[in-house]
């Protein structure tokens, strides 16, 4: 069994990872017409038996319940050794229902959207209360929002043989990038899925999230030496997403990303001056910082930024945002969070000044404030909380330019590939897949395989330099927390830091 | 009640077939789970999940794909598995799928595993789980120095679930598990805004198994306790004790280069070492699918392949390769199995207080963060917390450091295994000491020129 160790957050950038698990296409047939139904009508889950649902929900006292029905179907398409010879489908449809009473929460879900089921699952949520019911569910009342992430030809509607061109264009181009490219493996990913949240304050909101992933690995060989590495590219889009320039840009990166390894050192290990390049090194933002301005662990008060709203967390310079609104290449982005509520842009550092953390319905209410529309899960099966969605600091004034030049010697941090942090101590490590040096103030020799490690609200303090920039990175980035994954985006323009540590082999 | 399932699974063999598939092979499961957490003295939390489905693997014109799903309505599933084998059709074919050899699916294991607790099972009580996370979370904060807590959650849980397999070549298996766990989680006040966080839990797949709740509870805030005022040590080689609740994390490293698809992909530094010594002569590992009340424990693999015990590790020489029937198919070898089961190790005479003693000066790390493994190439680079130990005792915290190397280096360096295999996992691993290991942390002076 696993148990899941305590206090710590992990993001990942699978680039590498070779895709497995399911998929199908399997849409659920036509929408049904007519205002008052649902998408979820057609599993026979009608607005009445929501209700029903949610009466049975509080049928112990709690003060708040929430039926959170899901139906997503997932396909991969995998490419290796020269053929397309595998595809994975997963269907989930199931419903998570929660019960709220006070700061405590009574979480279940079934995956089977039968009445007797429904019920059984409400009666095990109720159970967080154990009195008589006190509140009475209000009438749904739709909720309606305009998709900011419609797509024109939904995935359910795209054949095998649509997709195959793809995966072989990215293959192709990766394979004959470079002779030293020996093996190339390519997963496609579709995903559609379709939430229904309704609540006994009467709030039925229903959306639509299309997502789609490619990822490319490569392996390369010289003289006896090995060396893997990747790309991906995500976009919240349909299959137009996926222009000759995408595809292209992904597959060489790919490749380049593996060859430029060969012959690359160690950087040098220690106390070096650190230069973020713009892009993925935002992921150092999303964990070194961002995790501890997530509510939850600051209600619990086990967060380092615990009590420190209004004071002065960075230099004037920094400005951070967490924002759910932004377009859909960053993967972070949503209509509505998981609890129903409508997206929004968070200032969580605002000149260097912490003003707000992210919230979702149960920190909103201990802190007497909106949530942020920041309660997100991974599906059905788990119960939400405060996530990040796209996280990226502001541009600065410098030029990117001015800032390798004002480092001497040091570390210019390119390519990250994961990274962990320890919510309460706020210590870090991220792993360092490829970078530069810095010599007299210009980049030199590629180096490869180092940890940065740190402490993120002390080097946060120390971004002494911000560059004018920002950029987000494009590909598929997930985060981890309380053992579920959620799509996140983030980005940073050229950032100069201290205080953090390089460990490496000794070259 | 698994007799409905493995029925299941067979009607879905029956529809697979009558929509055109050659082979298939289809796993039906149903679980349960139940977790109370008890957060500073009240009910913070009940989860209580149920779920039920299906994973289907298809083997169309000679082409493959593999599926799964949580609806299971009957008319669904019927659509289910026709789109899913059209889509087949659409692949490239691949001779190298197929089902596995029905001789290797035979003669699987008849004893009693004991990872099934049904009067365990039976005697679920949601007032005694919360009482359990209730106790956790007091016995938390009746450790010495408790009245550093910053926030304290006691859980408990406990997970039952029950799956058959059948394919058609024959192959048909059913299995239940159970298990059930105490977890304790601290967070104590740091100098400045620092608030470490300690872990412990214990696990067992019989309810009567797990240990004392208040050891549990103690050793959460003990672990956050000794974390206070961490710092890093200079860089330098020392030699170094990895602790047995963690060292599992390491040596996975070390496992999945032994992968099929890592093998032949070109993507592990070990392809070409089997029969060859990769780590020192202390290192002796055995994969026991049998071992009874194993977490890795089974009587058929993944793809309904009979389970055997296997020697991994002999005196340090590599014996086997995990290798499943599609990448040994390509590989032109005999397939073993996907993945590891149970991992035991040979254990050394002495405890960790004792490796501590032996070692005398030296780093004894307690945690890990982040990192990363290149299987291609054996580098490893991972951020670690721990004790930096002198006279052979911890005598101060130690964090953001870093540990790197390569694992060919790092194996051969190891010296000394300790007695006490860590209980709550599937790798039985007991503490690892190496000698001497790369470390970076601080250094003197940041360079100038910043």
């Amino acid at each position: 069994m696993k148990v899941a160790g305590a206090g710590g957050a992990v993001v990942t950038l699978p680039v590498m990872a070779a895709g497995c698990g399911p998929k199908a296409h399997l849409g659920a047939g036509a929408r049904p017409a007519g205002a008052h139904q649902t998408y979820f009508d057609q599993f026979g889950l009608g607005r009445e038996l929501i209700e029903k649902t949610l009466r049975r929900a509080l049928g112990r006292g709690g003060d708040f319940a929430e039926v959170f029905c899901q139906h997503k179907i997932s396909h991969w398409l995998g490419m290796e050794d020269g053929q397309v010879d595998r595809a994975y489908t997963q269907v989930r449809l199931g419903a998570g229902i929660r019960v709220l009473k006070g700061d405590a929460t009574g979480f279940a879900y079934c995956e089977d959207l039968t009445e007797e089921a429904l019920l059984r699952t409400a009666a095990a949520a109720a159970t967080v209360a154990d009195g008589t019911p006190i509140a009475r569910p209000r009438s749904l009342v739709a909720v309606p929002h305009v998709s900011q992430y419609q797509v024109k030809l939904p995935w359910s509607e795209v054949g095998v043989e649509r997709k195959l061109p793809i995966v072989q264009r990215a293959e192709k181009l990766a394979r004959s990038r470079d002779g030293r490219i020996v093996k190339v493996t390519v997963f496609l990913e579709d995903d559609v899925s379709r939430i229904l949240v309704a609540t006994s304050e009467g709030r039925l909101v229903e959306d639509d999230q299309p997502m789609t992933t490619l990822r490319v690995s490569c392996t390369g060989r010289s003289q006896g030496v090995t060396e893997t590495s990747g790309q991906s590219v995500a976009s919240m889009d349909d299959l137009s997403f996926y222009t000759d320039e995408v595809i292209r840009k992904c597959a060489h990166e790919a490749a380049d990303y593996t060859t430029l390894l060969f012959g690359a050192g160690s950087p040098p290990v220690g106390n070096v001056p650190v230069v973020l390049a713009p892009g993925v090194t935002g992921i150092l933002l999303h964990e070194a910082i961002g995790h501890g301005m997530e509510a939850d662990f600051n209600r619990k008060g086990t967060s380092i930024y615990a009590g420190r709203i209004g004071k002065r967390v960075a230099p004037k310079d920094v400005t951070v945002l967490d924002d759910g609104t932004a377009p859909r290449r960053f993967r972070g982005s949503i209509n509505v969070d998981d609890e129903g509520q409508a997206a929004a842009r968070t200032v969580l550092v605002e000149g260097g000044i912490l003003r707000s953390y992210m919230h979702d319905r149960i920190s909103a209410r201990h802190y007497g404030l909106k949530s942020t529309g920041s309660g997100r899960r991974q599906d059905y099966r788990y119960p939400p909380n405060p996530r990040m969605r796209n996280t990226f600091m502001l541009p600065g004034p410098s030029s990117p330019e001015e800032i390798i030049r004002s480092v001497k010697h040091g570390l210019y941090a390119e390519m990250f590939t994961n990274g962990q942090v320890m919510i309460g101590a706020g210590d870090f490590t991220f792993y360092l897949k490829h970078g530069r040096l810095i010599e007299n103030g210009k980049l030199g020799p590629v180096v490869k395989d180092a940890n940065l490690i740190g402490n993120g609200p002390r080097v946060l303090e120390q971004v002494d330099m911000v560059g004018s920039d920002l950029r987000m990175h494009s590909g598929a980035g997930y985060c981890g927390k309380d053992g579920q994954m959620v799509p996140v985006g983030f980005g940073l323009p050229t950032v100069r830091a201290h205080g953090m540590s390089v460990g490496g082999r000794k070259s | 009640m698994s007799k409905e399932l493995l029925g299941k699974a067979k009607d879905v063999l029956g529809i697979a077939r009558k929509h055109g598939a050659k082979d298939a092979s289809a796993s039906v499961y149903r679980s349960r789970s139940s977790v109370v957490e008890w957060r500073d003295g009240k009910l913070d939390r009940i989860k209580e999940n149920t779920r039920f489905g299906l994973s289907l693997t298809l083997y169309v014109d000679g082409r493959y794909s593999s599926h799964g799903t949580s609806d299971l309505r009957p008319e669904a599933l019927d659509r289910f598995v026709r789109e899913t084998i059209a889509m087949t059709r659409h692949l490239a074919p691949d001779p190298h799928r197929k089902l596995p050899d029905p001789a290797r699916c035979r003669g699987a294991f008849k004893g009693d595993l004991k990872i099934y607790d049904a009067p365990g099972v039976a005697a679920a009580d949601p007032v005694a789980r919360r009482r359990a996370a209730k106790a956790l979370e007091d016995a938390a904060r009746s450790a010495e120095g408790a009245k550093e807590i910053v926030s304290a959650t006691g859980i408990s849980g406990e997970s039952a679930s029950e799956e058959a397999m059948a394919a058609t070549g024959g192959m048909e298996g059913e299995r239940r598990t159970s298990s059930f766990s105490q977890v304790a989680v601290v967070s104590v006040r740091d100098k400045g805004a620092r608030k470490p966080t300690g872990f412990w839990y214990c696990a067992d797949r019989r309810r009567g198994g797990l240990g004392p709740i208040e050891a549990v509870g103690r050793e959460a805030t003990r672990r956050a306790l000794e974390q206070r005022g961490a710092a890093p040590e200079p860089s330098g080689q020392y030699p170094c004790i990895i602790e047995n609740a963690v060292a599992g994390q390491l040596f996975s490293w070390l496992l999945a280069p032994l992968g099929g698809s890592a093998i032949q992909q070109q993507r592990s530094f070990l392809a070409d070492r089997l029969g060859q010594a990769v780590a020192s002569e202390h290192l002796t590992v055995r994969d026991d699918p049998h071992l009874v009340g194993g977490f890795g424990s089974a009587t058929y693999d993944g793809e309904g392949m009979a389970t055997r015990p296997r020697d991994l590790f002999e005196r340090g020489v590599l014996r086997t390769f995990y290798l499943d029937t599609y990448y040994a198919s390509k590989l032109g070898k005999e397939p073993t199995t996907a993945s590891p089961t149970n991992l035991v190790f040979d254990p050394g005479p002495r405890d960790l207080r004792g490796l501590c003693a032996a070692m005398g000066k030296g780093i004894l790390i307690t945690g890990f963060s982040g990192g990363n493994s290149n299987s291609a190439s054996g580098n490893f680079s991972i951020g670690i917390r721990g004790h930096w130990v002198e006279g052979g005792r911890p005598v101060r915290p130690v964090a953001e450091m870093n540990l790197a190397g390569n694992h060919l280096q790092l194996w051969k360096a190891l010296v000394e295994l300790g007695s006490d295999p860590f209980p709550f996992s599937s790798t039985r691993i007991p503490s690892l000491r190496f000698d001497p290991v790369q470390f970076s942390g601080m250094d003197s002076k940041a360079p100038a020129g910043a």
